[in-house]
C-alpha cells in the first residue's frame, strides 16, 4: 500500500513535470490575448478586388495567405513565453482552385488568433516566424496547430519539392496596357524568417482581456522586386523569393496598438 | 507499478512517438552485409501498419477516378516499377515527365526522394502522387471521406493510429509499407553470404562492377544515396517545366548540380527497364554502351566518368557486367506474398 501512493506521487510529479515545455515555469493564472493581423496597402485597408497603386503599378489582389509560427510573447527581462502549438493560417482570400482547378477552397477571411493559457504577465515584444519550420515542413505527416494538408497550403504547384507554402499573394498587376497575373509564393527552409517586433506599451495578460493589433503591410510584400518582370515567383526564382521572405521578416509587420 | 510509471514518463514526452502496446513491432532479420534497419521515431513501424499501408498502396480509392492506384505504376513484378518511359497511366492521361523507379530498400534512402531529391521522406512524398493531376488527381479531403466510408479502414486507422481516418496517417501506413520493401535475397546475396556461386562471367563482372561502378553504386544497397551527373548530356539551358530537364538543380538553384540525378539502387535492375530517369536506354546493353563509350563532359559531370573520355569496357566486359548485374535479381522479393495486391 505504502509503496503505491509514492509510486502514485511520483507520477503526479511525472505528470505535473512534463505537461508545461514552456520556457517559463507554469504561472498560477493564465489569461488570453487577441491578436490581429489587420492587413492594408500602406495607409488604406486591404480589399480584395480592388485597385491599388504601389510605385507606379496598379495592384488587384485575390488573395493573401500566410503560415504565422512559433509565436513568443518576451517580457522586458528577457523571460519568454513561446504558445505551443503556435500554427496559425493568416489569410483573405477568394474562392481557390486547388490542384490547377480541381477542386475549391472557399472564400475567406481570418486575422485574428485568441491565445489562451498565456501566463499573466507584462509583455513587451513579439516574436514569430513566417512559414513552417524544418522540422514540421520535412516532413507533411506530422501534426501541429492549425498544419494541414488540407488548405492548398503545400506544394502543388511544385510538388516535386513536398513542403508547405509558407506565404502566397495572388491577383493582376498593371502598367499602361500590359496586364499581368501576379502569384508570388514563399517557401523553403532557407527562407524561415522570423519577427521581431517591440510593442509600444506592454500587453498585460491578466483576468481582463488583452489585445494587439498587428498591420501586415501587403505593399511592403513585393518592395524592390520588378512585378511586372517577374509577377511569378516560385522555387525557379530563388533570389526574388529570398528578397520577398526578407521583406516579411524586416519590413511587412508593424504594431498598430496594445491594448 | 514501476512498469505504470514508466508509461506515464513515456506518454507526456511529445516525440518519439510509442508504439501502442497491442501492436507487433516489424522487425525483419537481415543478411549481415546490409547497414543496419533505420528507425524511424516519428513513425514507428508495426506489423499492423505495415499491412494497413499494403492496403492503402493497391487501393484505387486512393485516386480521384478510383481507376489507378499506387501499384498501377510501380508493380510487383517489376521490382514495383512500370515497363515504361513515362507512363500515361495517370487520371489526366498525359504522360509524365519521369521515369517511374524501382521501390525497393527505400528504408535507407534519408537523402531525398525522387529523382533529383525533391522531397525529404517517404511521408512527405506520397502527398506528391496522390494529389498531382497527371497521377492520382485526389481531393484530399474527399480521400478522408471516402476512407471513412469503409469500416475495414476506420478500424485499421483506429488500431494503428489510435485516431479518426486523417489524410497525415494515410501518408504514414503507406510510408510503413514501402519501408517493408526490402530485397535482400538475390543470387549475389547468396553468393556474399558463402551460400551459392556466382558463374565466373558473373564474377568478372563483378570484379569490373567494384572497379568502375561501385563508387556511386555502393554497397549492400547499390547506392551512395548521392546526387551525380553520369554524362547523359551536356546542356541544360533548357528551363521548361519548372527546370525537369535540369536535375538537382531544380531543387538546389546551384549550377554544379545540373543534370545531377540520385543514384539508383541496382537490385532488380534487369526487371525494371527502360532505364534512366527519363527512361532513354531501353536495355542494359544500352546502359553499358553509354558508360563504355556514350559519356557526354560538362562541367557538373563526375570526374570519375570522365577521367578517360568514358570508362574503358570491351564489348565482353560490357557483357560479364550485365551478367553480373542479372545475378541482383531477387524474385523472392517481387513474389512475396506479404508484397502482393491484398484486394
Ligand atoms: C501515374 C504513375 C504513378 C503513380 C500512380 C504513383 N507513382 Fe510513385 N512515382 C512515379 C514516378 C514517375 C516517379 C518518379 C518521379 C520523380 O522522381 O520526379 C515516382 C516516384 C516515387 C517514389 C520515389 C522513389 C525514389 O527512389 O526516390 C516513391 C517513394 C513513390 N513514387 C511512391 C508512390 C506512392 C506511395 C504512390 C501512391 C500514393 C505512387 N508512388 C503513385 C509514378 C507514379
Ligand atoms: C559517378 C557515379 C556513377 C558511376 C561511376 C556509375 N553510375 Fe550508374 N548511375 C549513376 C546515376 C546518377 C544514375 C541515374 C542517372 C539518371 O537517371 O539520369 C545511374 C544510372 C544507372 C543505371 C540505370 C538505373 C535505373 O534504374 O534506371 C544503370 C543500369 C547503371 N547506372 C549502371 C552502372 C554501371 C554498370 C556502371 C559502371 C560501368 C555505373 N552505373 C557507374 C551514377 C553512376
Amino acid at each position: 500500500m505504502k509503496s503505491s501512493i509514492i509510486t502514485l506521487l511520483a507520477a503526479a510529479a511525472l505528470l505535473s513535470s512534463c505537461s508545461q515545455e514552456n520556457e517559463v515555469s507554469p504561472a498560477v493564472t493564465s489569461g488570453s490575448a487577441d491578436l490581429t493581423f489587420d492587413a492594408v496597402v500602406n495607409d488604406a485597408d486591404f480589399t480584395l478586388s480592388k485597385d491599388f497603386t504601389i510605385s507606379g503599378t496598379t495592384y488587384n489582389f485575390s488573395t493573401l495567405r500566410y503560415w504565422v509560427s512559433n509565436l513568443k510573447l518576451v517580457k522586458a527581462n528577457g523571460e519568454a513565453y513561446s504558445v505551443p502549438n503556435s500554427y496559425y493560417l493568416l489569410e483573405e482570400t477568394k474562392e481557390i482552385s486547388v490542384q490547377d482547378g480541381s477542386f475549391k477552397y472557399p472564400a475567406r477571411k481570418r486575422e485574428q488568433i485568441q491565445l489562451t493559457n498565456i501566463p499573466v504577465g507584462e509583455y513587451t515584444s513579439l516574436e514569430f516566424s513566417v512559414g513552417v519550420d524544418s522540422v514540421y515542413n520535412n516532413n507533411l505527416s506530422l501534426q501541429a496547430g492549425e498544419l494541414s494538408q488540407l488548405n492548398g497550403m503545400t506544394n502543388i504547384s511544385w510538388m516535386w519539392h513536398t513542403s508547405y507554402i509558407f506565404s502566397s499573394l495572388q491577383g493582376s498587376v498593371k502598367q499602361n496596357s500590359t496586364t499581368k497575373t501576379l502569384k508570388v509564393e514563399t517557401g523553403l527552409n532557407t527562407n524561415f524568417k522570423s519577427v521581431k517586433l517591440t510593442l509600444p506599451q506592454a500587453l498585460k495578460v491578466s483576468s481582463a482581456a488583452a489585445s494587439a493589433v498587428i498591420s501586415t503591410n501587403v505593399a511592403a510584400i513585393t518592395e524592390g522586386v520588378d512585378v511586372m518582370t517577374t509577377p511569378s515567383v516560385g522555387a525557379a526564382q530563388g533570389d526574388v523569393m529570398s528578397k520577398v521572405a526578407s521583406n516579411f521578416s524586416s519590413k511587412v509587420f508593424s504594431v498598430k496598438s496594445v491594448n | 507499478m514501476l512498469g505504470f510509471v514508466l508509461f506515464l514518463l513515456v506518454a507526456c514526452q511529445p516525440q518519439p512517438r510509442e508504439v501502442t502496446p497491442s501492436l507487433a513491432p516489424f522487425d525483419r532479420e537481415l543478411p549481415t552485409h546490409f547497414p543496419a534497419f533505420p528507425s524511424t521515431p516519428d513513425n514507428p513501424m508495426t506489423q499492423q501498419g505495415v499491412e494497413l499501408g499494403r492496403r492503402l498502396f493497391y487501393d484505387k480509392r486512393l485516386s480521384g477516378n478510383n481507376q489507378i492506384s499506387c501499384a498501377s505504376c510501380h508493380e510487383p513484378a517489376q521490382a514495383f516499377s512500370d515497363g515504361v518511359a513515362f507512363t500515361t497511366v495517370g487520371v489526366s492521361g498525359r504522360p509524365l515527365d519521369r521515369n517511374s523507379p524501382a521501390l525497393l530498400n527505400l528504408a535507407w534512402m534519408n537523402n531525398g526522394l525522387f529523382w533529383e531529391g525533391g522531397a525529404t521522406n517517404l511521408e512527405s512524398q506520397a502527398f506528391a502522387p496522390l494529389t498531382n493531376l497527371d497521377e492520382m488527381a485526389q481531393d484530399l479531403v474527399e480521400l478522408e471521406t471516402e476512407l471513412k466510408a469503409d469500416p475495414t479502414y476506420v478500424q485499421a486507422f483506429k488500431r494503428v493510429f489510435d485516431g479518426e481516418i486523417k489524410v497525415a496517417y494515410v501518408a504514414r501506413a503507406l510510408a510503413q509499407f514501402q519501408r517493408s520493401l526490402l530485397s535482400y535475397q538475390s543470387a549475389y546475396d547468396a553468393y556474399v553470404e558463402k551460400k551459392q556461386a556466382l558463374s565466373s562471367a558473373q564474377r568478372r563482372g563483378l570484379a569490373l562492377f567494384t572497379t568502375h561502378c561501385s563508387r556511386c553504386h555502393q554497397g549492400a544497397l547499390f547506392t551512395d544515396n548521392l546526387f551525380h551527373n553520369n554524362g547523359l548530356d551536356d546542356d541544360f539551358s533548357d528551363d521548361s517545366k519548372e527546370g525537369v530537364y535540369q536535375g538537382r538543380f531544380r531543387i538546389t538553384r546551384n549550377p554544379v548540380d545540373l543534370g545531377k540525378y540520385k543514384t539508383p539502387t541496382l537490385r532488380n535492375i534487369a526487371l525494371t527497364a527502360p532505364y534512366m530517369h527519363d527512361g532513354r536506354f531501353p536495355t542494359l546493353e544500352a546502359v553499358l554502351k553509354h558508360y563504355a563509350t556514350g559519356v557526354k563532359a560538362s562541367p557538373s559531370t563526375d570526374a570519375v566518368l570522365t577521367q578517360n573520355r568514358s570508362v574503358r569496357l570491351s564489348e565482353s566486359e560490357q557483357q560479364d557486367i550485365i551478367h553480373f548485374l542479372n545475378s541482383l535479381t531477387d524474385y523472392s522479393f517481387t513474389t512475396n506474398p506479404r508484397l502482393q495486391n491484398p484486394f
